[in-house]
């Protein structure tokens, strides 16, 4: 990016407020939606015409999109889960959308998301989409596409003050500098100082959202190969939690399994859950609760 | 010898993709430099080209060429922009680490450094998510930037990862550019190294330069520029590239002969590129673990 030495503060030109939504694909939707509800989300409402379902707690939202179709044909596994969309909150969504493909992003060909509302987004890593949205005050985006589940809770409390903290993304080796100019470019998104971690999953490089209250976390494969197949994906939410033993108790009653060994056992920073049917885990980190203008970053320890 | 860094390019040999792929390889080189339109004009279509690329076991250097890209403005970047994105996807589609792009000869074109720059970052930062690296190559006859120096300007104010100068021997040659500049640009933002010669010491106008460029180039070591080309050689390994070299020799006289042969002429080029750079004294090698490659 032009002149980025020189001005190291982030300008947020796309007025980003934080995660509005995170969309998974799958092909097992009631597997997915029990560990959520495990999790601690309820299923609050069901699209009006398509296999989704949106399932919701405290201020996170999570879209299961079930619909044949949603996982792209480039998906070689069949029984796959994947992260296929990060809904971001902007000032502006087609403004967003505007500054984004100025910058040099894919638009999305045909919108192959959960919505019929016409949400403008632009293509991520591997198969995944980055939705812009501006309708998250005194209007929400689900009511024109879903219909609520009767009886089911419509703002269930977060568990253990549970919010969004960010997505883990891999990238191919060597290929850090590419994909921080990439998130730069389109969203001025910063790389924190090499080794600042939040968690128990201390790799790769975080980037902060311009608004401070998210993270990307990328990670190279391991140097010494141990694993065979290494696509550049989204991989797993990460979720702040002021009190990581407090929320790692509640989640554990509810049936949730954490890994309980170095280097990723349970500490007052973080705890990462086990790898679940379809490939899903959630990594808990410790921060300060989510507010809509304001930066998590600012409560979490930085270690 | 070890030929891992050199590769030829399609445009040298005569023949069908497959009988191309196939001289290279049994004369020794691993990889091959691809045009777009090797694929595109394949008679068995695009899937069936990047089989025929694929199970030759050849590492593809990159796809050429991108051209008449930067600078434009309105309708007509729209449309460059969406060629561009064709070409990016062809990259993805037959596994090529870069896209090569050469400088604008339009009429059309700002000649803003600036704006030159925001295209080759925005052509870099959309080449991101295919993985795929944009090359930047100053063409002899281009109408705002035709030196290398004024390429690496261009890139260097881009200052994106994915984004680095394809250096071009001919083109160097052609306009008697000083290789002093060489020493300005990091290796790691070396995309590409291209070599070849000509025949004769001196271009005497454009049309020439253009002709001589198109139809009459020849492998390194052939030609009457050998003293430049090996100081070339020397200041980039001096400076730790170890990237990839590729023979882009356009020759109405190979193309007439089996490419075996044509394949052989480009094995002992190869052979004299070492040689020049092993002339050097033997503190070459220690730098290159410390080295990181562009492409």
């Amino acid at each position: 990016m032009i002149n980025t030495e020189n001005n190291p503060e982030p300008k947020n030109p796309l007025g980003i407020a934080g995660i509005e939504f995170i969309e998974y694909a799958t092909s097992q939707p009631l597997a997915l939606g029990s560990l959520l509800e495990q999790m601690g989300f309820m299923a609050t409402a069901r699209h009006r015409s398509r296999e989704v379902t949106l399932y919701r707690q405290g201020t996170m939202n999570i879209i299961v999109n079930a619909d044949p179709g949603s996982l792209s044909p480039s998906s070689k596994d069949p029984q796959s889960t994947i992260i296929s969309a990060i809904a971001l909150r902007v000032r502006d969504a087609d403004a967003a959308y505007r500054h984004a493909i100025e910058m040099g992003a894919w638009a999305i060909q045909t919108r192959a998301g959960a919505m019929e509302l016409n949400i403008p987004g632009v293509h991520g890593v591997g198969d995944s989409i980055i939705y812009f949205v501006d309708r998250f005050q005194d209007f929400s985006i689900y009511d024109v596409d879903f219909k609520p589940i009767p009886h089911a809770p419509q703002s269930p409390p977060a568990v253990a003050g549970m919010h969004f903290f960010g997505v883990v993304q891999t990238i191919g080796a060597g290929r850090l500098p590419e994909w921080i100019d990439f998130y730069q470019q389109l969203m001025d998104f910063r790389a924190l100082p090499e080794g600042r971690y939040f968690g128990v999953l201390r790799k790769g490089t975080l980037l902060e959202s311009p608004c401070r209250s998210f993270y990307l976390q990328l990670v190279e494969p391991p140097e010494d190969g141990a694993v065979l197949k290494w696509d550049e994906q989204l991989v797993r939410v990460g979720i702040g939690a002021p009190d990581v033993l407090a929320a790692v108790k509640e989640l554990s009653e509810r049936g949730i399994v954490f890994v309980d060994r170095e280097p990723t056992k349970t500490s007052t920073r973080g705890a990462l859950t086990q790898l679940y049917r379809g490939g899903i885990s959630f990594e808990l980190v410790i921060s300060g609760s989510s507010v809509d203008d304001g930066s998590v970053a600012a409560a979490a320890e930085a270690v | 010898m070890n030929l891992g860094n050199f590769g030829m390019d399609t445009i040298t040999l005569a023949g069908p993709l497959e009988s191309k792929l196939q001289a290279s390889k049994a004369a020794g080189f691993s990889q091959i430099m691809l045009w777009a339109k090797d694929l595109a004009s394949y008679p068995g279509g695009l899937d069936q080209a990047v089989r025929v690329v694929k199970e030759s076991g050849i590492r593809v250097t990159g796809i050429q060429v991108m051209r008449d890209f930067e600078g434009l403005s309105g309708a007509l970047h729209e449309y460059k922009l969406d060629i561009a994105k064709n070409m990016l996807q062809l990259c993805k589609a037959v596994g090529a680490p870069l896209l090569m792009v050469c400088s604008t000869t339009s009429s059309h074109a700002d000649a803003d450094i600036n704006l030159i720059a925001k295209h080759l970052a925005k052509l870099a930062t959309l080449a991101v998510p295919l993985g795929v690296k944009v090359g930047f190559e100053a063409l002899s006859w281009g109408r705002h930037i035709n030196q290398y120096p004024q390429s690496w300007e261009a890139v260097a104010l881009a200052d994106h990862a994915n984004l680095g100068v394809v250096l071009d021997s001919f083109h160097i040659l052609a306009n008697n550019t000083e290789l002093d500049s060489l020493d300005d640009i990091p290796s790691h933002k070396i995309a590409l190294v291209q070599l070849s010669d000509y025949m004769w010491r001196d271009i005497r106008s454009a049309e020439e330069r253009l002709e001589t460029a198109r139809h009459l180039r020849v492998f390194p070591g052939e030609g009457t520029h050998s003293a430049e080309l090996s100081e070339m050689l020397n200041r980039l390994d001096r400076a730790g590239y170890r990237g990839d070299f590729s023979f882009e020799v356009f020759n109405d006289d190979y193309l007439q002969l089996p490419p075996e042969i044509v394949a052989r002429r480009a094995y002992l080029s190869a052979k004299w590129v070492t040689d020049q750079v092993l002339r050097r004294s033997l503190n070459v090698r220690e730098r290159s673990a410390k080295h990181q490659m562009m492409a």
